[in-house]
């Protein structure tokens, strides 16, 4: 109860910041009238509606309220949300958590959910109650082709890396290589790297090249903690292509490895490795820079 | 280059060849009308997913070829005639009527024009009446006349505003009395059942360009997603003045219909360039990096 009304208000002073006063106040009012009275249709003709009065504009997050953000659903990360995903999550944290009745009404959202709704819904997983009884929810989001739905639950979200388990995260890496999203805005890649992962990813680049066609450097990331002679082959073969981006990723790969003969490559490239050790190179960096290709 | 809005026809059932020919011929927005499938429905999860896809799927799969997609959501007059369903989709429909891009509630009106189907088409213009939305009327293919008489007798008689009308699929038969009674009326190019482009020449020769929408109701049968642009050049070659072809293959559509504040000019003159986060790619219609294909057909597939 108390976090719900702590989360409302912290995502109000966006709106609040943003948006017009009609807006605010058709929001307020259908927030208490979802609180009062707890009856779905209201609640789901709000949810709708919302797209009405607020716009699709991101909310500008600071430092501190992203940290703030992240305190607050240990992990949540709204920083690429928009001003309608925030008023429709505020409608959401209204409904009464009554398990069961909760559960009628968000099931229907999700299943009627037009491509911002269901946006709006999956981005909101972290802070929204019963989170475990919402996992399959979750990943069944994941097979979606809408990318802006597929996102919502693999970028800058905390859940993934808190509940799926190892194989529907590799499922979603690998989706997310495979739609050249963002690896570096998946939360925990690191942490949750493992050795499947990693021979999936090194298959997954071994069909492209036989393809003739191109992998994301982002991709050396998941091989890290594992790279031995048969991941630092796949490393060679990337920095031969000749592509600045793949020889910079491999060359970061195997500085961070801690095997001999991966640590011994990095010496070759004296120039990345010292971009690497100023920051001037990191994974965040790679997969900015891929995305601004793409 | 001319813009059209073709404001009827179901892309659900078109190819992404389609797509990229109506795109090349200048259609920026369409609005497709919640219909049949062809053969009848027998679970109202059925229908909840069809809807889910107009407003969902469709629309993207839409965006990736540069068009804007609007739809109509309705129960229709066909389905109608299953009472215990038609029950269960009318409980569905609030769920649908309040989404963006939903511009009206349609096609509804009737088919067969039995109970059943005039049951449900009064309790829809409530419901159109509740939520301020436009009604598109679907008016019969059989007994045309007095269905279409019919379906705006009701509809007054429901206290609907004919301005929030567009009365669909007139003929030479239908267009008098639609157009003087303050209906918009629209105009389905459909070879062999419907309308074909010289008698909508003609037609608009004869009544001018007020109120008048030309659209395709292209579906999974032999019709035609470029009617609207074919149309409106048969209109150029035999002397229509320009402005009359602006409006009844762009501006009559898009005034009757906007009516709903779910459809803006803004959408598509307006329309941010395709960006990162909404790109196909990956496991869907376009593959990564692939562009829309605008030439006719290659004889090598693109890697």
């Amino acid at each position: 109860m108390e976090t719900q009304k702590t989360l409302t208000s912290f995502l109000y002073q966006f709106l609040e910041n943003s948006s017009e006063k009609p807006a605010l106040d058709w929001l307020n009012l259908q927030a208490e009238k979802i609180h009062s009275d707890g009856t779905p249709t209201k609640f789901f003709l709000a949810f709708s509606q919302a797209s009405r009065y607020f716009k699709k504009l991101p909310i500008n997050l600071s430092v501190d309220q992203k940290q703030k953000a992240s305190e607050l659903g240990a992990g949540f990360d709204p920083a690429h949300w928009d001003l309608l995903q925030t008023a429709r999550t505020i409608l959401l944290l209204q409904f009464p958590q009554e398990k069961k009745a909760w559960f009628g009404a968000i099931n229907q959202l999700f299943e009627t959910g037009d491509m911002h709704e269901q946006q709006a819904l999956y981005s909101a997983l972290p802070i929204l109650p019963f989170s475990e009884d919402l996992l399959p929810r979750a990943i069944d989001g994941c097979r979606t082709n809408m990318t802006v739905i597929f996102d919502s639950i693999a970028l800058n979200n905390p859940f993934p890396f808190k509940y799926f388990p190892e194989a529907n995260w590799n499922q979603m890496v690998l989706k997310a290589v495979f739609m050249q999203r963002p690896l570096y805005r998946v939360q925990g890649l690191e942490e949750r790297r493992n050795l499947p992962l990693a021979n999936i990813a090194s298959d997954f680049a071994h069909e492209r090249w036989a393809a003739g066609r191109p992998v994301m450097a982002e991709i050396w990331r998941l091989v890290v903690p594992f790279i031995n002679e048969k991941f630092l082959d796949d490393l060679k073969k990337a920095i031969g292509l000749e592509d600045l981006l793949q020889i910079k990723a491999a060359v970061l790969a195997c500085t961070e490895s801690d095997f001999v003969p991966a640590k011994k490559l990095v010496s070759n490239y004296p120039e990345i490795k010292k971009e690497i050790e100023s920051g001037a190179v990191s994974w965040g960096k790679i997969g900015i820079e891929f995305q601004n290709r793409v | 280059m001319e813009m059209y809005i073709d404001p009827h026809i179901h892309v659900v059932s078109r190819t992404t060849d389609d797509y990229e020919a109506m795109r090349k011929a200048g259609i920026v927005a369409v609005i497709e009308p919640a219909f049949w499938l062809g053969q009848p429905r027998t679970e109202v999860g059925s229908f909840k997913d069809y809807f889910s896809t107009l407003v969902g799927w469709e629309r993207f799969r839409a965006s990736q070829f540069g068009i804007i997609h609007y739809c109509t959501m309705g129960l229709n007059s066909k389905e109608a005639n299953n009472v215990a369903l038609a029950e269960q989709v009318m409980e569905l429909l609030p769920l649908y009527v309040g989404k963006e891009g939903v511009v009206a509630i349609g096609e509804i009106g009737y088919d067969d024009q039995t109970e059943a189907e005039d049951r449900f088409y009064r309790l829809q213009l409530e419901l159109a009446k509740d939520v301020n939305l436009p009604v598109l009327i679907h008016t019969p293919h059989r007994d045309k006349k007095k269905g279409t008489t019919r379906s705006m007798d009701v509809s007054e008689e429901h206290g609907l505003d004919p301005k929030m009308v567009i009365v669909d699929h007139n003929n030479e038969e239908t267009v008098k009395e639609v157009l003087d009674r303050g209906y918009w009326a629209g105009f389905t190019i459909y070879p062999h059942t419907k309308m074909g482009s010289d008698r909508m020449v003609e037609i608009v020769k004869q009544y001018g360009p007020e109120r008048i929408i030309v659209n395709s109701a292209a579906d999974w049968g032999i019709s035609d997603p470029l009617a609207v642009p074919k149309t409106a050049a048969l209109m150029r070659k035999m002397g229509i003045p320009e402005e009359h072809i602006r409006m009844v293959t762009y501006r009559n559509a898009l005034t009757a219909f906007s009516q709903s504040g779910q459809m803006d000019e803004q959408d598509w003159l307006n329309a941010k360039p395709v960006d990162q986060t909404r790109k196909l790619s990956g496991n869907s219609v376009l593959r990564g990096g692939q562009t829309p294909r605008v030439e006719g057909n290659h004889d090598t597939i693109e890697n």
